[in-house]
Formats: C-alpha cells, structure tokens, sequence
C-alpha cells in the first residue's frame, strides 16, 4: 500500500511535467486571461524566503512595487525544501510562476542551459543594475553570454566568536593556520571546545564550509569550482592534502559538532561553551538582538600565502522563467528589486546583517556589517559555497562523506573513493 | 452474481411469494453505478496511472527536468552494485524484525495486562495509546530534543551515575537505526494493544472456566487458548505491521534523514533523497518498484499461507 504512495509522490513531483500540469496551467491561465490577455495580470513572485522577518520583509517590498502604479506584484511563498525540490517542476511546467528567489552561479546556469531561464540581458543595461561590480555581472551571466540572475543581497562567511568571551581567556584572532592551531590549543587547557560545528539534524552541509574554505586556501578558487564542477576527481592527492590539514584541527572541533543543528550550535557559542565557528552571517537569526554587538569575526586563516586569499560569499535574488507570459511586467519587477530603494526595504524588514548589491544601497551600518563588506571587498575572488558552485543534487553526497570523515577521520581513503563514485552519478545525470 | 446464475426454479422456489430475483438484481440504480465508477476514475487517475508511470520511469534516466532516457534495466543492475542499497534493505529488515516483532510482542504484552477491568485501567490505557494521537513528525521533534547531547536521556543517565553510557545517539552511526526504531515502537505499540484488547474481549470465558477445571496454569491457558483464540487479530496485526515497516519515512527523515552517512537508511528514505535530493528520479522509481514488490510479495505469501489454512 506504502509503495503506492510512493510512486505517487514521485509521480506527483516528477510526472506534472508530463500530465498534471494541464492542471496548474488551467488555474494560471484563466488568472491571467483576464486583462491584457496572456501579457496581463500581478507577476507571480515564488519566494522560499519562508523566516517570519524575511517573509514580511518580501512582503514590505512588493507593496512598495504595488503602490508605483504600473505592473503589479503578488508574492508567494512556499517552505524552503518544498521549494528546492518543486523547482525544476516549476520550471518546466507549461504556465509557470514568473519569477523566483534564487541563486546565480552554478545552479542558475544548470536551468540556463535547458533554456528555462528568462534573458534579461537588457535590463542590465538600465540604469538600476548599470553599477553593479563586474563580479556580479560575470557570476549572473550564463555559458552563452545570456544574463539570467538579478542578485539583490550576499553575505559572507567567517569564524564568528564573542568579543567578551575572547578578553576573558586573554586570546586574540589569528591570521595563519600555525596562529589558528595555537589558540585552539590554549581554548582547549581552559576547557572550552575550541570549534563549534553545528552539523548535526537537518544541518550537515555546514561542514561543507570547511571543506570548501580549506580547499580555497590550499588549491586556491579556480581548482575548488573545477573540482566541483566534476573536471578533477575527489579522490585527488590535493583533496587529500585538505584533509590532512583538516585533521589537524580535528581534535579541536567539539565533539557534539555532528549531533546539533547549526542553531543550537550557535547557542553554544554564545554561553561560551565553545569558543568559534566559522559560519555565514544567517546565524544571528537565531542569536537574541542585545548580544549581536558582542559578536565579532575573523577570516579564515591563511595556510599557503602563496595562494590568494578568496572568501565565501553566497550571493541571492532572482531568476525569471522563460516560459512566462508576462516577460515585460517580470522584467519591471526585476528592475525594482536591483534598485537600492527595494534592497533597503528588505534590509530593514528582515535581521539586517546581508549586504546589498546595489551600489549605493545602505546596509545596516553595524561594526559587524563594515567588517564583513570590507572583507569580501578585499577578497582576490569570491565562491558562493558548496552546493551553489556544484549543485544541489551533489550536495548530499558531500554532507555524507563530511560527516563520515569528522566520525572516522582514519577511513578518509575510501570516503574519498566513495564519494568521487557518488558524485560521478550525479555529473553523468 | 450467484443469484443470476441460479437456475431459475431453484430461484423461484427460494423467494417464494416475492418478485423474481433476477429482475432487483439486475436493475442496479444509477446512483450506487456513480458510487462505484467515479471513485474507480479518480482512483485511476491519480493513484494507478502514477503507479504506471513510476513502473516506466524506473527504466529511465531522469534528472526532472530533460526528457527521460530509457536505459532499460540499468537501475536495476545499479542496485546490485550499490552499498547504499545494500545497507538500506538491511535496515529495513532489522527495521521489519525489531520494530515489527517489538510492537506485536509488546502490543500483546500490554494488552494481556490492561485486559481486566479494575479500578484506573481506562487511564493506563489511554495513556499508552495516546501516542498514536499525534503526527509521527510531532513524536520524532520531541524525541529528537530528549536525544541532544545535552538532552533529558543523557542527562538522566548523568544523574544516576551512568555517565558512560552518554551519547551522541543520533549522530553516532551505531545507535542512530535503534534510536530511531524507539520513537516508531512508543507509538505502534498503543496502536497494537488495542487491536490485541478487542480480540481478548471476543474470547469467550467459559473456556477459561472450563481450563481452570482441567487444572490448567495461567501459561498452559495462554498457550492453547489465547493465543489460538488470536489467531485472527493476528493476520491483521501482522498485516499492519508490515505495511506500516515499510512505509516508515516520517520519523527517520525526521530524525536523521538516513544519516549519519546512511547508517540509518531505510529503503523509503534512500528512494526519497535520491529522487528529490539527488534528482535522480529514474533510480528513485526503481527503489520504488522494488520496495512494491517486497510489500506485495510479504502481505501475498501470507495471504495464500493464510487462505490454505483456512481451507485446511
């Protein structure tokens, strides 16, 4: 009886491609067809910004689209992993929604290819997005030269702690791997768990961050997305030679790092029962407001001076379907999203601790948000983080082999092998 | 339909003094027609044409997004290869083996002690089935807070001296799959007693009487007439606890998702995260076939088994 479900659900995502979308596309049609035809109608924004702050923020923003005049918005917002995992069915379908959050880079670039995302080429030539770095123009831009992505916030990784917490055990931020590994050793004589994880529950990819911050300081950017996008092989003596340096910081990591969720992890960090984890800047939603002054960061340390110093800073915003029936709405709504007002509304809506793309948009001004700009302005590149680079169907296999590592550091020759084994199935999809 | 191919004097001989049963038989009223075809539809379009569908796309190569490839029976022959697969099929017979055969025993086990009707017995019962009350994702988010490193289960064992029995039990790939089994028992076994009370209400005393007579002890009158006495209670629990082993999903997707790196994985949560996580949906629908094929061949065999003896 079970199974029956089963291949219901996997129908259900799958086959609406195929069938069911003659559904969606009755409802979306006769929506639309009542002004202007197929062109008229509020554009569909599918938001998976599903946080109360964020959702109300969003909302903030279409409003102010709304009271404009023009085109008109309406936003809909579905939980983030129904999101991911219906979005290819989205995208496919006959009358899609026209537009969604999401990320530029790699993932974008997957749907580009099937022709399912909108050019919008053009509007990046208005005066809204005309100030956009060129990183921006170049991470939005597809394999054929088409831009597709709209980015409109980033934020960045780093190793977070309490400036308190650091006088108190009379310890300073380190620059070098040798300064890093020191102070883990004086952390752990005062009986702190140096490193905090927070890859346990439904969180494993955190530990994605090591791997990917290890291997940019190691390899360097460039191998780190060729090895992600399957031209070099897991089980490479260079992966392996991130591992060793990652097993020096093992013993330092705490121990409950695989068996909590990166938020509980940050509560551990806050009471001082670890000492730093190197997180992205979404964690201060689950830190209470008075003791984000306290919170303070550094970049992660240098390993080989030799190789540049990239930083992780995953980007956000907007991709629009190309099956939509209102192309010029879309790209108008598009067009105020890059616009410093819209980035500014959301930023004061939601935790306020993300950077705006547009140029002369105003963070939040925090120390933390001056700090965290100046280190990704800094930066020689910028990666977006594991599964934006690769993929989220190669994802997983990386949350597997992580954790497996962290368990059983001494395996690591056959989790490579296995791991390189999974992701081969993922690229030959 | 045995009505309509009665011979006709039989029939008539039967219903003496009333209207020829062939003609009410035959005239089957328009409404009860529209009972039957319009859920048969509805059933047909949204359960056996996917389930079609799922047979078809289990020989194919599908990300959910391109056209599928027919690769014919390539997922198939990947399965033999796949330590993954392997390690998933034999949690779910360890998961059939402890969760099934706990729950019968321990169903069973409550329900002989809840069974005689003193003073506060309603409670005790209601409190063992309460846990069937709520959603099994509900169940796994409250187990999932005793389990923490810092949760009630290892604080208690600190508390009473037993602190090196503490542990990272959903992280740790040796306890994840019995950690995750515990939850799914504390909330089948409600669901098991009470099936087992209705039957031990149906068995008639006298027969206890007349053993007491006999001499019989409490276990010679659990042995041979209890247990035979449930002899039909138990094809339906055995029947649920099947279907219920190989649809567990909720509370292990909950709980550990399959992890840690696949310690846990069930064959429902391998299908699930490899057709939705790793888009690989033509191989996700081969995991599907196969955990069809177990369900139907299980609750087949036994049914035949279950058939013979009845005319035996």
């Amino acid at each position: 009886m079970n199974t029956t479900a089963q291949s219901r659900r996997t129908f259900l995502a799958g086959a609406a491609a195929v069938g069911a979308t003659a559904l969606t596309s009755g409802c979306v049609a006769s929506s639309s067809s009542g002004g202007k035809g197929s062109s008229g109608g509020a554009v569909t924004l599918q938001s998976n910004l599903s946080s109360p702050q964020a959702k109300s923020a969003m909302q903030e923003v279409i409003d102010a689209f709304n009271k404009r005049g023009g085109a008109r918005g309406s936003l809909n917002t579905v939980a983030s992993e129904t999101f991911r995992t219906q979005l290819p069915t989205y995208l496919t379908s006959a009358n899609p929604p026209d537009l969604y959050t999401w990320y530029p880079g790699s993932v974008a670039e997957s749907y580009a290819k099937k022709n399912l995302l909108l050019d919008v080429s053009d509007i990046w030539e208005k005066p809204e997005l005309a100030g956009y770095s060129d990183a921006l123009k170049k991470l939005c831009t597809d394999s054929a030269g088409k831009k597709v992505f709209v980015p409109t916030t980033y934020y960045w990784w780093g190793v977070f702690y309490r400036k308190s917490n650091f006088a108190k055990w009379g310890v300073k931020e380190p620059s070098t791997w040798d300064e890093f590994l020191d102070l883990c050793d004086k952390l752990k004589s005062k009986g702190v768990a140096p490193i905090g994880l927070g890859a346990g529950g439904n969180t494993p990819w955190v530990a994605s961050s090591w791997f990917d911050y290890l291997n940019i300081r190691i390899n360097g950017a460039a191998y780190h997305r060729d090895l992600l996008a399957g031209k070099h092989r897991f089980d490479d003596p260079e992966v392996r030679k991130v591992f060793d340096r990652w097993s020096e910081a093992l013993p330092y990591f705490d121990p409950n790092g695989t068996a909590l969720p990166f938020q509980d992890a940050t509560t551990a960090l806050l009471q001082g029962r670890t000492g730093m984890m190197l997180i992205g800047t979404f964690f201060a939603d689950a830190a209470p407001k008075d003791q984000l002054g306290d919170i303070d960061f550094f970049r992660f340390p240098v390993i080989d001076p030799k190789v540049p110093l990239a930083e992780e800073a995953p980007t956000d915003g907007y991709f629009a379907s190309a099956r939509t029936g209102r192309k010029d709405e879309t790209k108008e709504l598009l067009r105020y999203l890059a616009t410093a007002e819209a980035q500014e509304i959301y930023l004061k809506g939601s935790s306020g601790t993300s950077l705006p793309t547009h140029p002369d948009a105003k963070d939040s001004g925090t120390p933390l948000v001056i700090k965290g700009r100046k280190l990704i302005e800094s930066a020689a590149d910028v990666t977006q983080f594991f599964n934006r680079d690769s993929s989220d169907a190669l994802a997983p296999t990386a949350d597997t082999a992580l954790t497996r590592f962290l368990a059983k550091p001494k395996e690591i020759g056959s989790i490579l092998t296995t791991w390189q084994r999974d992701a081969q199935k993922i690229w030959s999809q | 339909m045995a009505v309509l191919t009665a011979p006709r004097k039989e029939t008539r001989e039967h219903t003496a003094g009333r209207p020829p049963a062939r003609k009410r038989a035959t005239r089957v009223p328009p409404v009860v027609l529209a009972f039957v075809l319009v859920p048969l539809l509805a059933e047909a379009f949204w359960v056996f044409w996917p389930a079609l569908q799922g047979f078809y796309l289990s020989f194919t190569k599908w990300d959910g997004v391109s056209a599928p490839e027919f690769v014919g029976l390539a997922n198939f022959r990947e399965m033999f290869g796949d330590a993954v697969f392997r390690t998933a099929a034999l949690d779910t017979v360890i998961w059939l083996l402890l969760f099934g055969g706990l729950s019968a025993a321990l169903g069973l086990g409550a329900a002989l002690l809840l069974q005689q009707e003193r003073r506060g017995v309603g409670f005790y019962r209601a409190a063992l089935f309460l846990p069937v009350v709520f959603s099994l994702v509900a169940t796994a988010l409250v187990w999932q807070a005793m389990y923490q490193p810092d949760g009630l289960i290892n604080k208690t064992l600190e508390a009473v001296g037993l602190s090196g029995l503490t542990h990272a039990w959903l992280a740790d790939q040796d306890t994840a799959l019995y950690a995750v089994i515990v939850p799914a028992l504390w909330r089948q076994i409600g669901y098991v007693m009470v099936l087992y009370l209705a039957g031990l209400k149906g068995i008639d005393p006298v027969l206890y009487e007349a053993a007491k007579m006999d001499g019989a002890t409490r276990l010679q009158q659990f042995r041979h007439i209890t247990l035979p006495q449930l002899s039909s209670v138990n094809a339906v629990v055995l029947s649920v606890i099947v279907i219920d082993s190989l649809r567990s999903f909720d509370v292990v997707w909950a709980l550990t998702r399959g992890g840690p790196y696949h310690s846990s994985e069930l064959l429902s949560t391998y299908m699930y995260s490899t057709a939705f996580q790793s888009l690989r949906l033509g191989y996700g629908s081969a995991l599907a076939v196969v955990i069809f094929v177990l369900a139907f061949g299980v609750i087949a065999s036994y049914l035949v088994r279950a058939f013979r003896e009845a005319d035996a």
